[in-house]
């Protein structure tokens, strides 16, 4: 940290201050240090950009960029902010793709959004948002989204015109015996949910991949901003349903960092439970989405018979067993009570009975082996340069988990260690999906048990301990919080107002975006009957894709 | 033969006499009941203290107040099912005790609609408040405010005597006073 802070203190800077004991935050002066002061955070070992996240002042005309240097391995971090212009032809930066491959999606990202222009940038096109918000900029304080959806019919026609546009170039001869090919890989494939992957091919040949998102945007870092602190925790579970719970958690832990609310020790414990809950059923879904994708759905069955005994548990515990809504900030929503552990050891037993049965047919498998464990190669090197995080890192050897790393709610207390694999295949990423689960029932067993102590010496009380008040109004700052989701890590970057009654901005980095624009540099020069397996094993959601 | 045969009939028979798992109606039975689960509301009119702290925190709007012709309390939710995520925050929220006037968990599940668009705009959960009810509200209302009025003019009446034996009793005591300090 201090070597950061000697190459940092060399740049003009408002101010380097320590933040969390792993993160280092600085402002610097001049927005045309970036590309300098980044060449040197990469020298120094912060190989990975987490994202680029801008914030609109309209009050000071100025929008403020956040980037997000991290190194994986050695637990320190740099949280870069620069001022740049607000107005539109000003409104420029130096993009730093070139030294970072994984900043490349999420300045197009902030293009869109913001309409914040990267020079430099060799790709500049606008990402997730459909045609009619073409430079609109619609999360600038300044955009009126009721005029924008009060044009409904012309909207929808632009984006049917140019996709008619597109449609017609879908053909290139290269010469006699070759021609280039757009195949529209989803958005109503099988395998792919909703995602359209503009293959570009000769034949079999794949040439390149380029991924069209956007189809569940939902705005949601914008629908935040309209609701009350509370209310939020409904738009920041629809990040991904299948681990609602973890993105809930981030965001609760941003607000409860800026109220400066310390929840009790039970909450923090619950956390764990429900989050490694969570977990499961989302790691679940994720093998049966791998096989699914080579077309066998025996295990997405076997899978969701086991899931369905932790969905009960949730649903004991919060009345829903998918959007449960059951984390709020200061603490957890509902009271505990025995007969929810009892739900719980049963699913624990379920898995416990059922997992060597999955391992000996699934894991172990000699027809996957010989298919995904030659496909999908990701070496460490390309893990820290597009940023990839959680699952997928690990199965490429990197020993990267933010439990063990930045310790949230109860982990620091919780014997655990970083679950890897080595080669980084295709096969490796189904692998690492299994032990995980293992892990996560251990943690779970763990918490558990601890719990259970504590009940019966009085030490917690469930029914009350469950939640600390938070105002209802908060103070003006801000705050990044970063858990371990099921696919990785998320990083949540939460801005308040003085006197606040709802986020001012909410940036939510998830793993998908960082995964999807993997499909490229992995598929290109391979065949079509590629895709659906090497898109299934990088666990991609298109909720958290899209947000 | 025979014996196939009779095993046969009887096999079939046994149809006649056994309820078939199909024949079973299953709505009514949750695979996994839960007190919390997040169904349909109920609103409880008598208790409502009509505080709109459920339509404030509704994070999809889907509670709109139903104003009733009352002076107090004159406001109760109702809530539109097509747009409502069962996210319970509004029963969180509700003030009044010993039980919430707004209460999701353990609500019906099997809230079921048409397909059409008419049929959406009648998916709500209305307050369906009994004439009589209002009736009793509304005299009783009366009654208040008759009783308040009484008891303010009494009040008055009294404040008034009041003042005027003070009128009367101050200039005596100080006449008395006065008197006294003069003699």
């Amino acid at each position: 940290m201090d070597t950061l802070k000697e190459i940092l203190s060399s740049f003009e800077s408002e101010y380097i201050e320590n933040y969390k004991p792993t993160w280092l935050k600085v402002k610097i002066a001049h927005s045309a240090d970036l590309l300098q002061v980044a060449k040197a955070l990469k020298e120094s070992g912060l190989k990975t950009i987490s994202t680029v996240s801008a914030t609109d002042f309209i009050e000071d005309n100025r929008i403020e960029m956040n980037y997000f240097f991290e190194d994986m391995l050695n637990r320190r971090n740099c949280w870069l902010k620069c001022d740049i212009s607000r107005e539109l032809e000003n409104c420029k930066i130096d993009s730093i793709t070139p030294l970072f491959k994984g900043a490349s999606w999420h300045e197009r990202e902030t293009f869109s959004m913001f309409g914040v222009k990267f020079t430099g940038h060799d790709d500049l096109r606008p990402i997730i948002i459909s045609q009619d918000y073409y430079g609109k900029n619609p999360f600038r304080k300044d955009f009126d989204w009721d005029t924008h959806e009060a044009n409904t019919v012309e909207n929808i026609n632009l984006i049917a015109d140019s996709f008619k546009r597109e449609e017609a170039e879908n053909e290139k001869n290269i010469d006699p015996n070759s021609s280039e090919t757009v195949l529209n890989w989803g958005p109503t494939h099988p395998a792919s949910g909703p995602i359209r992957l503009k293959v570009h091919c000769d034949g079999e040949d794949i040439i390149g991949i380029d991924p069209d998102i956007g189809f569940v945007w939902r705005a949601l870092e914008h629908l935040v901003t309209k609701k009350d602190f509370v209310g939020a925790i409904v738009a920041v579970e629809r990040l991904c349903f299948m681990d609602n719970i973890n993105s809930m958690l981030s965001y609760a832990q941003a607000v409860e960092e800026i109220a400066d609310v310390q929840i009790t020790e039970f909450a923090k414990w619950m956390r764990v439970i429900l989050g490694e809950v969570a977990r499961i059923s989302s790691h679940m879904m994720g093998m049966g989405g791998f096989y699914n994708a080579m077309g066998l759905h025996t295990v997405a069955m076997w899978n969701m018979d086991m899931r369905e005994f932790f969905l009960d548990f949730l649903e004991s515990y919060s009345g829903a067993r998918i959007a449960t809504a059951s984390i709020e900030p200061g603490g957890v929503r509902y009271p505990l009570q025995k007969e929810m552990l009892v739900e719980l050891q049963a699913a624990l037993d379920k898995f416990d009975n059922t997992k060597e049965d999955i391992r000996a047919i699934f894991v172990k498998n000699p027809t996957m082996r010989l298919r995904a464990s030659k496909l999908g190669f990701i070496t460490e090197d390309e893990v820290h340069d597009y940023a990839l995080c959680g699952v997928v890192a690990r199965a490429s050897g990197v020993k990267t988990d933010i439990r063990i790393d930045e310790p949230y709610a109860a982990y620091d207390k919780i014997k655990m260690d970083y679950v890897t694999q080595e080669n980084g295949s295709s096969q490796d990423r189904l692998i690492q999906l299994f032990q995980e689960i293992e892990q996560s029932v251990d943690i779970i067993k763990q918490a558990k048990e601890h719990v259970e102590q504590k009940i019966q010496s009085k030490e917690f009380n469930p029914i009350k301990d469950h939640m600390v008040k938070v105002p209802k109004k908060l103070p003006k700052g801000e705050a990044i919080s970063r858990v371990e989701w099921a696919r990785g890590e998320v990083l949540m970057h939460l801005v308040t107002d003085e006197k606040a009654k709802s986020p001012y901005r909410l940036k939510m980095k998830a793993p998908s975006f960082n995964n999807t624009m993997m499909l490229n540099h992995l598929l290109k020069g391979k065949t079509l009957s590629d895709i659906p397996l090497v898109f299934g094993s990088l666990y991609i959601c298109q909720g958290d894709l899209d947000r | 033969m025979v014996l196939k045969l009779i095993t046969k009939v009887f096999r079939v028979s046994k149809a006649l006499f056994v309820k078939s798992p199909a024949q079973e109606d299953v709505r009514e039975h949750l695979m996994h009941p839960s007190e919390r689960y997040r169904g349909e509301h109920r609103v409880n009119y008598e208790t409502c203290i009509g505080c709109d702290s459920c339509n404030k925190i509704c994070p999809t709007h889907a509670i709109t107040m139903k104003h009733l012709p009352f002076k107090k309390q004159n406001i109760v939710p109702e809530v539109n099912l097509s747009v409502c995520i069962f996210c319970g925050l509004c029963e969180d929220v509700c003030p009044t005790k010993p039980e919430k006037s707004i209460v999701l968990s353990g609500g019906r599940y099997d809230m079921i609609t048409g397909g059409w668009h008419e049929d959406q705009e009648q998916f709500w959960v209305n307050v369906d408040i009994p004439q009589s009810y209002i009736d009793t509200r509304l005299q009783e209302e009366e009654a208040a405010r008759v009783k308040k009025e009484l008891a303010a003019k009494k009040r008055a009446a009294e404040a008034a005597l009041k003042e005027g034996k003070i009128e009367k009793k101050e200039p005596q005591i100080g006449n008395i006073d006065f008197s006294g300090g003069e003699s």
